[in-house]
């Protein structure tokens, strides 16, 4: 992954096709705690619904307050006996769930979803799927601003490295099309793409969705160029102003969905690709919840003082604190960094080498914006270095000769902004 | 309970592809000795004590300025070490020790270390330099004057000089190859075209400089000779000619490309190369300076952040999506 000898010859990532002889997922036996981070403080207001020494129940949906948006879905039975408060990306104030597992009363199944998926609809998605495998997200057809017009099955892999998704294109196409199938009952849209690499075309078809396929170079699958690039002339055909919306989901998403329909169970196992210090790859199954440490126990991967573990892909994941970090329903992927493989980043000016700049897939002048990110110039960041249309893919900072943390700095000034807003509109 | 591992938690991404400072500075100042041998072999001992000095003194101005600025030592980045270097190359072998020291201090400390150091400065470091004593103690850089102890076996006079002065029939003598060869008088480091060459090439397919500017500078200045030469071929020396005499391909491969005093998009990278060219060919026939691209460089560093804004368009999302 090093820059070529030629400089002309510009660093091409390639998104990791799935090869024929790639073993089957490895499961991971069913842990003794459970942990579920919500993002919903904790300390919010006062009337929690939750209290240490609950008993959850299987597919039970945990929330911490009664009004709060996001939940997750308990994934063993068991009692819960902690609740505490975690802090996030960005010193986001989440809380933190912690149910220790009853491997006795494993049947135990909260029957709320087998009553109301007998009537498939987005309310019943809504409520009870975001939590899936794959982490499907509804909201969109909720919003009143926007007008989706087709939905977008991403049969490709958000990172590098990571085979998830593709595994399920692979090796189960038939629960895709169920899912598809349900996702155009319950939503009324009609175009389904399925988009997948070149090497998975031929099985794609059999989803009887219109297929499309991904460039393989590095970052072709992300959901905004997909848009851009693969279904630009579709989407300006079906609508005159362009201003058309489309909605993402995983392949894993709309398996699991399907599967949900069809059986009233949540399924609660989520695929991962796990990638070991000296790069093997492997897929593992585990429970959503899972902490990192039975996984890494399971295949005896020792991690000292100094390594990093990565939940998401080299280009654009988050590296976690804590090897209790628990598998989370869009953990995808799993890295581990051994301290010695860690590259440097410096705090050394830009000296206006240009390469982030050629490198950009939107064309955003990196070389001005990050000159105003490290002064802290964010909104004159946002009105005249294009802030805003950053797609965060991470090559900037992958090029950077003087090891500035560009990605870091871009993510700071969105977030500020944010928070700038957020304070405005309060005011 | 054990003690928890600490992990390193830091943001993404978490690969680089290796590219450093240091890496692109060493690289260029290795390849900057295919020019600068040959002249230390043609002239001897004086020529590597300026190069030397100039090595030396430009590093030291650099720590002089990391500690009363109280940042962090840079020297290590071989950036002080290339400007030394590139300051170096222009100078004939006989240049006095202290018009050296001055042109380092104009180097690093007005050309580079009070825009904040690397990245800051508008200007070529060396350019600026070079600049600044030509027209102060310009004596000292006339070739003609500084290397008279010297015996050679070609014509020991600055081809430029006779250029100017009488014309193209003056400068028949000349064969290209033997300009190539470095059979000319010049700076340590500029005369041995050739060598300039191949670093040159290395440096474009490395990736280290930008070939874009090289290039541009390259056809501008001889598209530019040519026209004349077409005009006036008595007066007006030819292209080829032109690129391989005086500092013009030393110019276009190292001074040019400079990256902070440069554009980084396609379209400004050409533009820069091709005015820079056009403006060395026209001090040289109608300025009154015998070596225009120090001067074209310096121009062309000045309109740099202007030309730089014409970029491609930001890719906004077209559509939205959810």
């Amino acid at each position: 992954m090093k820059r070529s000898f030629f400089g002309f010859i510009k660093p091409k990532l390639t998104y990791e096709p799935i090869t024929d002889t790639q073993a089957e997922p490895v499961y991971i036996q069913a842990p003794q705690k459970i942990r579920f981070l919500l993002d919903t403080p904790v300390d919010r207001s006062g009337d929690l619904k939750l209290s240490v020494g609950d008993q959850v129940k299987n597919g039970q949906r945990i929330q911490v307050t009664a009004d709060a948006k996001d939940y997750a879905l308990a994934s063993k039975v068991g009692k819960i006996t902690d609740i505490s408060p975690f802090i996030g990306m960005m010193q986001a104030k989440m809380t933190a769930v912690t149910v220790a597992v009853d491997a006795e009363a494993n049947k135990a199944v909260d029957d709320e979803f087998k009553e109301q998926s007998q009537t498939p609809s987005l309310e019943v998605a809504q409520r009870f799927l975001h939590a899936l495998p794959g982490k499907p997200d509804f909201s969109p057809f909720f919003d009143s601003d926007k007008q989706i017009k087709a939905i977008v099955v991403l049969g490709v892999d958000r990172d590098l490295l990571s085979i998830t998704n593709q595994f399920f294109v692979k090796t189960g196409i038939e629960s895709i099309k169920t899912g598809i199938d349900i996702l155009r009952k319950i939503t009324g849209i009609h175009n389904v793409v399925l988009a997948v690499p070149e090497s998975l075309v031929q099985v794609a078809g059999a989803s009887e969705a219109g297929v499309k396929t991904v460039d393989s170079e590095y970052p072709a699958a992300h959901p905004q160029l997909i848009v851009r690039h693969v279904l630009a002339d579709e989407i300006k055909a079906g609508d005159a102003d362009g201003n058309a919306d489309v909605a993402f989901f995983s392949a894993e998403a709309v398996s699991a969905m399907g599967a949900a329909f069809n059986t009233g169970q949540l399924p609660m196992n989520k695929l991962i690709t796990l990638i070991s210090k000296n790069g093997n790859k492997r897929l593992v199954c585990a429970t959503i919840g899972t902490p990192l440490r039975d996984i890494l126990n399971r295949f005896n991967e020792t991690v000292q003082d100094g390594d990093r573990v990565i939940f998401g892909g080299p280009m654009t994941g988050v590296s976690v604190y804590t090897l209790d970090h628990p598998v989370q329903p869009d953990t995808d992927t799993i890295m581990i960094q051994d301290r010695t493989q860690i590259p440097e980043r410096l705090d050394v000016a830009c000296i206006n080498c240009g390469e982030c700049v050629r490198i950009c897939p939107v064309n955003i002048p990196v070389n001005v914006l990050v000159r105003l990110l490290e002064a802290e110039h964010y909104e004159e960041a946002e009105a005249n270095a294009e802030l805003g249309a950053c797609i965060e893919c991470g090559l900037c900072e992958f090029v950077c000769e003087s090891r500035i943390p560009i990605f870091q700095h871009i993510k700071l000034a969105k977030h500020s902004l944010e928070v700038m807003k957020a304070e405005e509109s309060n005011a | 309970m054990p003690e928890p591992i600490k992990l390193t938690v830091s943001h993404a991404s978490f690969w680089h592809n290796g590219s450093r400072i240091s890496l692109k500075n060493y690289n260029i100042l290795l390849v900057t000795l295919l020019a600068v041998i040959p002249g230390l072999l043609r002239y001897g001992i004086p020529a590597l004590s300026v190069v030397t000095l100039s090595i030396a003194s430009a590093m030291i101005w650099e720590l002089i300025m990391n500690f009363l600025t109280r940042r962090p030592v840079s020297i290590g980045d071989g950036n002080a070490a290339l400007m030394g270097m590139l300051f170096a190359m222009m100078l004939p072998a006989i240049t006095p020790w202290w018009v050296i020291l001055v042109g380092t201090f104009f180097t690093i400390v007005i050309g580079k270390q009070i825009y904040g150091g690397i990245g800051g400065n508008p200007f070529q470091p060396a350019v600026l330099a070079m600049a600044v004593l030509m027209l102060s103690w310009g004596g000292y850089f006339d070739f003609n004057e500084a290397l008279v102890s010297y015996q050679f076996d070609f014509n020991p006079v600055y081809p430029l000089v006779l250029a100017k002065s009488f014309g193209t029939g003056a400068v028949e003598g000349f064969n290209s190859v033997d300009l190539l060869l470095g059979r000319q008088v010049g700076g340590i480091g500029t005369s041995c075209v050739l060598g300039l060459i191949i670093g040159g090439a290395y440096l474009m397919l490395r990736g280290y400089i930008r070939w874009e500017i090289s290039i541009s500078f390259i056809v501008g200045m001889f598209v530019t000779a040519f026209c004349f030469h077409q005009a006036n071929p008595e007066v007006y020396a030819s292209g080829s000619f032109h690129l391989l005499t005086g500092y013009s391909l030393f110019g276009a491969f190292y001074l040019a490309t400079e990256d902070s005093s440069s554009p980084v998009n396609f379209i400004p990278m050409l533009i820069y190369g091709v005015l820079g060219g056009f403006l060395t060919v026209l001090i040289r026939n109608i300025g009154t300076h015998i070596d225009g691209v120090i001067f074209a460089i310096l121009v062309i560093n000045i309109i740099n952040p202007l030309i730089d804004k014409i970029r491609p368009r930001t890719l906004r999302k077209g559509v939205n999506y959810a």
